[in-house]
């Protein structure tokens, strides 16, 4: 099948790429996880910041597998924070789960602004430096 | 252990996000599904957990941080959540991020509550 093979190839590729990053996201999310049982705060806001460090860069497919998807991605989980949030009410905190719902939100996406802000702020460094002296 | 849950939970993300691209008019409700679908399964993870039905032997903790922490945790995602979120309000389509922000929020707890109590019950 010649006509497969090029698609094949495509998707082995990004799924090199996409597990190269989610393997040290991952385990990076679960030792901060264990070492400052953080419910994680942080790693959501620190993948949120690079993420949105991304976005304001120019885009680059591969950076964005590794990096984005796979690195960013794995490294935040929107799925423990929720089971997180569950756990603490089913614990009868309510007050607590509603501050940590609103904490991740809030941070991450100031995270990702900041992130952004970084992001453009660097391209426009480098093209001002790119032209030439009058 | 986590890190080789993590690598089928991050490529299956992106397989969903991209399969169901041209099928919705915004990208972001493939994170929305993939999200509530993690959600749901750590939910459920945890209440077979806190039941005491996984045991507590060795390998159990570690078919835990496989499937839990490595394959659920790497399958759902924050920033993509969180940069999907502050692009929709950047174009100042504020019913939209509201709705993203707080749907998912809401829906998520729904779902990982019913996975959770699913895997409590005695059922």
């Amino acid at each position: 099948m010649p006509e497969q093979s090029p698609s094949l190839r495509k998707e082995l590729e990004e799924l090199l790429w996409v597990g190269l990053g989610a393997v040290p996201g991952a385990l990076l999310r679960w030792q901060f996880g264990v070492l400052l049982q953080d419910r994680d705060v942080l790693v959501n806001v620190l993948g949120s910041l690079i993420l949105g460090l991304l976005l304001g860069l120019p885009y680059r497919p591969r950076v964005q597998l590794l990096i984005g998807i796979g690195f960013c991605g794995s490294l935040t989980t929107f799925s423990s924070w929720m089971v997180s949030s569950v756990d603490l009410i089913a614990s009868g905190l309510p007050l607590a789960a509603f501050g940590l719902i609103g904490l991740t939100l809030g941070l991450g996406l100031g995270g990702a602004a900041l992130g952004l802000w970084i992001g453009r702020s660097l391209c426009a460094l480098a093209i001002k430096r790119s032209e030439p002296p009058r | 252990m986590v890190g080789l849950g993590a690598i089928p939970g991050a490529w299956l993300r992106l397989r969903v996000v991209n399969h169901f691209e041209p099928l919705l008019p915004r990208k972001h409700w493939g994170t929305f599904a993939v999200n509530l679908v993690a959600a749901f399964s750590l939910g459920l993870v945890l209440g077979l957990q806190r039941a005491g039905r996984c045991g507590s032997s060795d390998g159990a903790s570690v078919l835990i941080l496989l499937v839990g922490t490595g394959f659920f945790g790497s399958l759902s995602t924050f920033s993509t959540f969180a940069v999907e979120v502050l692009v929709t309000l950047r174009e100042r389509r504020w019913g939209e991020a509201v709705l993203l922000a707080a749907g998912s929020v809401i829906a998520a707890l729904l779902v990982a509550g019913a996975g959770y109590g699913l895997g409590m019950s005695d059922a």
